[in-house]
């Protein structure tokens, strides 16, 4: 939420520097329209986003107990969200799943944007909308539906096990859930991912090729030379909504739960913590703390690597 | 009424933390409207629109009965959600002081909560307390919590044993009667087929667990007063379940495996659970999901801890409570004391497959020699109202019982991959006590 928050904002920063300059040439006569016509932006901005997150940071300075009430407790659950062990390990969970299932991802979207870019595919309409068509399947539709294949008795990872007269390891036990996991959201993000840095590919003008080709550089120097720097911002872009996605982990484990509970907690991510302490614990308040302290988080996890990014882009 | 199935069916409430954030923007607590009319008999001649939260199937057709005696009153019926999932909607709801139902189905388990915040109208004063002589003492005492009355019990759920009489038949076994024999049908059960399991245990259903020290005489939960707790998974009788359930994890003799699921449903129909320890509502559940197989099940009574002993205990069931947000309290108390105790709605209830909550019904000769289709035409009846009559007394929630059922899944689910229940035990208990704590009870544990 929150880097949605500063991502906007600085746009929005952005977007008026300009319009500044122009009141300093022009005089102020634009300045009245020039709000009018940012005027819808800000009240949805300020409804939909500022309003609730400031209502949430109110709310976690709070504590609603069962016996005594509402009582003002400052940080408390700040300093409780940041001592708790159940919140830190599934903070540590989500974190190892960016580390191997985002580089997968984009790996995987990358090749599929280079296939499609490369025009050597016979049929690169089907094959888009085929690696992109997982996108459009709800997440929870999603999970139920690999949950079933994963089924070690009933399900397709029980019938091959029966096929290869074997058993497949239980893919919804404790060793596995994780990667299981993973395997959905990489099957559901490839698609979308690989339209973004397609459509950075798009971008590249074709006299580039042609001096490359003239050059002598085959497709493989053509997609190392040119393609990869090219779709160098929209990787970085990529990036940082796998990030915001990954911390914000929840319906695909929350589904899972239902199928293995002995496995995936009420805390497996820290969303499902969030969301569990408030509709099952009824602690509203310290829900938000946990929210709060996942944004910031999120943010500079964010915020760090489109730093980093960019200042390795602007070296190279 | 199968309760059991909403603990699992999450799905419906799959909303992200933060959209909580966004949505309750009401905190104010007026919720303490007067109620225009006070009495019931001249409340249910007051044209009313009352909001029935309920998801008991086909309740509706119970509805209309009333409906049609009384015909000044309206009667909606709502499904907002199963379970945990109502639950949270009403607390929010009668925080917020409106937008909630008039009156509401409360399981057993988490009506200490809702009364001890008094979150709900003692029933006392529409005259519920002179009902106590129509309910079962089990189904009362869960109503009847600090002086007050605070739902109307509907149905109830003595556990039975249903086993397949097929696999028992197969293998020249009798259905057990007490754990001894339950240990060793399991030992034979795994030996004819190691695919083959005398039943599972639900690393997710806190419920299925409680029953289980309910009717081992373990009182794990005490209330003591408003603010003081006592907590105790090791008492003997948990001790006693966590010991036999942990030993047949241990050789893999029963299965850890969530229940409701289509792959437990799948291990039901094909004979590779031989049975389901379960709450008498479950008839309905096999005769609907597996209805190929169901005319091989059987009930037989709960296996003893002592030979010759008669001891039961509950397994879900639920009650009708009235809010305290409810602007037509005398209307609603009179509605929900008609639905759960008048002779006609109450069988109008049990045909719609509720498991009954009163006495009169339970000893109904009608409906004791009914043969029940789904179970081959047993006459099933007889057992779950043996049943339902010698269910252990003193046995209590805690009151935020709710709470501790979600994190039993993170503690004593965890340890079923282990197979160590006692460990397990040991970690809910903590939590419980952490929890209880924070929210400012004062839990004592041993």
């Amino acid at each position: 939420m929150s880097t949605s928050q500063s991502t906007t904002s600085s746009t929005v920063r952005s977007r008026s520097a300009p319009a500044a300059r122009r009141r300093r040439n022009r005089g102020a006569r634009h300045g009245g329209w020039g709000f009018a016509f940012f005027a819808p932006f800000l009240v949805v901005f300020v409804v939909g986003v500022a309003a609730p997150l400031g209502y949430a940071a109110y709310l976690s300075l709070f504590q609603d107990r069962l016996i005594g009430g509402t009582v003002f407790v400052g940080l408390e659950n700040y300093r409780r969200a940041l001592g708790d062990e159940l919140f830190r390990a599934g903070l540590w969970r989500v974190l190892l799943f960016l580390l191997v299932q985002v580089p997968v991802m984009l790996g995987l979207a990358l090749l599929a944007a280079l296939a499609v870019d490369s025009g050597r595919l016979r049929r690169p309409g089907l094959f888009r909308i085929g690696v992109f068509v997982p996108y459009a399947v709800p997440a929870v539709v999603a999970s139920l539906m690999w949950g079933y294949l994963y089924g070690d008795r009933f399900g397709l990872a029980g019938q091959i096990g029966d096929f290869f007269g074997t058993r497949l390891p239980d893919l919804l036990g404790p060793d596995w859930m994780l990667a299981s996991i993973g395997n959905v959201v990489t099957w559901q993000y490839t698609g979308y991912n690989m339209l973004i840095l397609y459509a950075a590919l798009r971008t590249v003008p074709t006299e580039l090729y042609e001096a490359a080709a003239l050059d002598g550089a085959g497709e493989f120097r053509k997609a190392w030379s040119i393609k990869l720097p090219a779709v160098r911002p929209a990787l970085v872009l990529a990036t940082v909504f796998s990030i915001i996605g990954t911390f914000q982990l929840f319906n695909e484990p929350n589904v899972m739960q239902s199928l293995a509970p002995n496995v995936v907690s009420t805390s497996y991510t820290p969303n499902m913590y969030a969301y569990n302490l408030a509709f099952n614990g009824q602690q509203f308040n310290y829900s938000a703390a946990v929210a709060v302290v996942l944004g910031g988080v999120t943010a500079v996890i964010a915020y760090a690597v489109q730093l980093r990014s960019m200042r390795k882009g602007q070296g190279a | 009424m199968s309760p059991a199935p909403s603990r699992r069916r999450r799905l419906a409430a799959l909303v992200p933390a933060a959209a909580l954030l966004l949505g309750l923007t009401a905190c104010g607590s007026d919720g303490s409207a007067s109620p225009a009319v006070t009495d019931p008999a001249a409340a249910l001649d007051t044209p009313t629109t009352l909001t029935f939260w309920t998801w008991a199937p086909n309740i509706d057709k119970t509805v209309a009965l009333f409906e049609q005696k009384y015909p000044k009153i309206k009667v909606e019926v709502v499904n907002a959600g199963q379970s945990a999932t109502e639950y949270t909607k009403m607390q929010t709801a009668i925080k917020a002081g409106s937008g909630g139902p008039d009156v509401a189905q409360v399981e057993y388990f988490a009506l200490p909560e809702f009364a001890l915040s008094k979150r709900l109208v003692d029933l006392k004063q529409y005259g519920a307390a002179g009902l106590e002589s129509k309910f079962t003492p089990s189904a009362w005492s869960q109503v009847a919590l600090n002086g007050g009355v605070w739902a109307v019990p509907q149905d109830t759920g003595p556990m039975a044993m249903f086993y397949n009489k097929k696999v028992f038949d197969e293998l020249g076994l009798q259905p057990p009667t007490t754990w001894a024999e339950f240990e060793e049908a399991a030992v034979k059960i795994k030996a004819s087929d190691p695919n083959r399991f005398i039943t599972s245990i639900d690393p997710g259903d806190a419920g299925g667990l409680d029953s289980f020290v309910w009717q081992a005489g373990g009182r794990p939960f005490q209330q003591k007063d408003a603010t003081n707790v006592a907590v105790d998974l090791q008492d003997p009788g948990s001790k006693k379940v966590a010991d036999l359930w942990s030993s047949l994890l241990q050789r893999k003799l029963v299965d850890a495996a969530p229940g409701w699921t289509n792959e437990w449903w799948q291990s039901m129909d094909s004979g590779r659970y031989a049975m389901w320890l379960i709450g008498a509502w479950a008839p309905g559940n096999i005769a609907s999901t597996i209805p190929n197989t169901a005319k091989d099940w059987r009930v037989a009574p709960m296996p003893q801890w002592s030979k010759g002993d008669k001891v039961s205990a509950e397994n879900g069931g639920s009650a009708v409570a009235v809010p305290t947000s409810s602007k037509h309290q005398a209307a609603a108390a009179a509605f929900a004391i008609w639905l759960n105790s008048d002779p006609e709605a109450v069988r109008s209830l049990n045909e719609n497959g509720l498991f009954p909550a009163t006495t009169g019904l339970l000893t109904d000769p009608g409906f004791l020699d009914e043969p029940l289709e789904a179970l081959g035409g047993q006459q099933a009846n007889r057992i779950f109202a043996d049943s339902s009559a010698t269910v252990g007394t003193g046995w209590q929630y805690l009151p935020y019982q709710v709470y501790a059922n979600s994190v039993f899944k993170d503690t004593v689910g965890q340890s079923a991959n282990s197979g160590d229940l006692n460990a397990g035990l040991s970690a809910w208990q903590k939590r419980i006590a952490d929890y209880g704590n924070q929210q400012g009870f004062k839990v004592t544990t041993p």
